[in-house]
């Protein structure tokens, strides 16, 4: 790996971080340092609690992206496609989407209980708006002419759909999931923090309680690193599904 | 041959109530809500030495934070069971929630050294209730056993509790914000006062034992379910109660040995060389009328009164001595 300046930025905090805690310029059992950390990290990951905990964290986060993904794609799709749906639904929809997530966890603990169908759709409804918004927008900027074009053909509304502006609006609709993968992640361990056993973020509170700093901060070091391959990740899986719109941005440019 | 007949009958009928444990594979689930403390020792001991399978009942904890999503999760009929302070259930009981006491779960010992402690810094020359006076004092929740038995500290101690500033700070954060001065004495519970005077030894001192100073032996928390619950699966609610008590008999005789402390460890991952220096509570069985008396008089007193049904009337059958 080619070391950048952003990189030698990172090792410098981490640096930082070290001697902080072993020159006690932050004088707190609650800041180990970052070797400790990391050794307590090593000792979960080897007694193999901790990657089942995040197997199970991402499998709620991923059952909820793909919930909530897919109802914002729809949605999207028929609120730019059929003017009614937007005129109906679009006013609700606007005033949910301002509301912090965090803040309708007890009434959905109320109605889906403490488990997995709570937790995913804590996700499923924190993924939906930003998916929501990208498709729109990006349904409303596929050009005019290649609808146009369809029509000529004589291709019906639902393929016209599924083939001509679903593909065009591909790229903002990815763009929202981008967005909306990091909320993801953040969402899942605020959930799981708030009951039940299951999942990183259980772990962290049960860490908290235990006043096991290092063990706790192993865990946040290990979101970091997770977010970070996730977003990587994706990003490689973009680049596949949309080479075309970066071959012609960059033939553009 | 009727007679036998019918003879095999019966004894076909009750086999299953008189023996449940022989009903293997037909557990009954239970969920029960618990916050990862010391007081829950007797639940996790009866899970481990499988009382609650010999009675046909499978346990499934929960663990919370706080006390804030337990009670209203019973509400809801997301627990059977639920964990949870004095102060925070007679609350909901004054509120009209049908809460009824299914068994105790700790309460203070007689005399020092008690679940509860208050820390000042080293040389701040806080000692009493009266030091207090205008300073910050940080209880985990308002309106919970912590701050109430706080309180009661406050004024035994010759301080007006109305001009001490309480401010919430969550346990684990409480002895960075004390002896960082955010706050002037905080109320900790076992084990964060264990690991505030292991870490933060050379800065931090114990002035007080809210608890039994204030009520000796008085009661600090309880197992609750819903009243019609209990009126429908009462026989459930008696198996439930029987072996939580097995593991309340497992943890008193294990008192003072480490067996105890490997028990609480492995469920709390409290290191258990903190545990060592923890102070534990009693764990007793039943739950009396006349600890519950005391803490509605308690709360009266510090502005939580109000309407509550005799207190007789709050207990069911299993946590009755």
């Amino acid at each position: 790996m080619r070391i950048t300046s952003g990189t030698w930025l990172i090792l410098g905090l981490l640096a930082l971080w070290e001697a902080s805690a072993r020159l006690g310029w932050v004088d707190s059992p609650n800041w180990p340092a970052l070797s400790q950390v990391l050794a307590a990290l090593a000792a979960d990951m080897a007694t193999g609690e901790l990657p089942a905990r995040i197997c199970g964290s991402l499998w709620r986060m991923g059952a909820g992206l793909a919930a909530g993904g897919l109802a914002g794609v729809l949605t999207g799709l028929a609120f730019a496609l059929i003017p009614l749906t937007a005129r109906l639904f679009g006013v609700v929809v606007e005033l949910l989407r301002p509301i912090p997530v965090p803040a309708v966890i007890p009434p959905l603990v109320l109605f889906l209980g403490l488990d997995d169908p709570m937790k995913i759709t804590v996700v499923a409804l924190t993924v939906f708006f930003p998916v929501l918004t990208n498709t729109l927008q990006g349904v409303q900027a596929v050009e005019p002419d290649s609808i146009a074009m369809g029509r000529t053909f004589g291709i019906g509304p639902l393929r016209r759909a599924g083939f001509i502006i679903l593909p065009a609006a591909l790229p903002a609709i990815l763009a929202g999931f981008r967005v909306a993968l990091a909320l993801a992640l953040v969402v899942t361990v605020v959930a799981e923090m708030i009951a039940g056993e299951q999942g990183i973020g259980s772990y962290l509170v049960l860490m908290q309680f235990a006043g096991r700093a290092p063990e706790m901060y192993g865990v946040i070091v290990l979101l970091a690193a997770l977010g970070y391959a996730l977003n990587r990740g994706f990003v490689a899986l973009e680049r596949r599904l949309i080479a075309w719109w970066y071959a012609a941005g960059r033939e553009a440019a | 041959m009727s007679l036998t007949r019918r003879t095999a009958l019966a004894a076909a009928l009750a086999t299953p109530l008189a023996a449940p444990a022989f009903a293997q594979g037909a557990l009954t689930r239970m969920r029960v809500s618990v916050i990862p403390v010391l007081d829950v020792a007797p639940l996790h001991a009866a899970i481990r030495e499988g009382f609650f399978a010999a009675e046909g009942i499978e346990i499934d904890t929960s663990t919370t934070a706080g006390g804030a999503t337990g009670l209203p999760g019973l509400v809801a009929g997301q627990f059977r069971v639920v964990f949870s302070n004095v102060v925070s259930i007679m609350l909901g009981v004054r509120e009209g929630l049908d809460f009824r006491f299914v068994s105790g779960a700790s309460r203070a010992k007689d005399s020092p050294p008690d679940i509860l402690a208050l820390l000042v810094r080293k040389g701040s020359g806080i000692r009493t209730g009266r030091d207090l006076e205008g300073k910050r004092l940080a209880s985990n929740t308002r309106n919970n056993i912590v701050w109430l038995r706080g309180m009661a500290w406050v004024e035994k101690t010759g301080g007006d509790w109305r001009r001490v500033n309480t401010v919430e700070v969550p346990f684990p954060q409480m002895a960075d914000a004390l002896a960082g001065g955010q706050v002037d004495a905080a109320i900790f519970s076992e084990p964060f006062v264990a690991a505030a005077l292991e870490t933060h030894g050379d800065r931090l001192e114990r002035i007080g034992w809210p608890m039994s100073e204030t009520a000796p032996g008085g009661t600090n928390a309880q197992y609750v379910a819903m009243a019609d619950d209990l009126a429908r699966n009462g026989d459930l609610f008696d198996r439930f109660g029987r072996a939580l008590h097995k593991g309340v008999d497992w943890v008193n005789e294990r008192q003072g040995q480490p067996a105890l402390l490997e028990l609480i460890s492995a469920f709390s991952r409290v290191p258990l060389a903190r545990l060592q220096n923890t102070a534990l509570p009693a764990y007793p069985k039943a739950v009396t009328s006349a600890e519950l008396d005391e803490i509605v008089a308690t709360m009266t007193r510090y502005g939580l009164g109000g309407r509550y049904p005799a207190s007789a009337s709050l207990i069911f059958r299993t946590a009755r001595g």
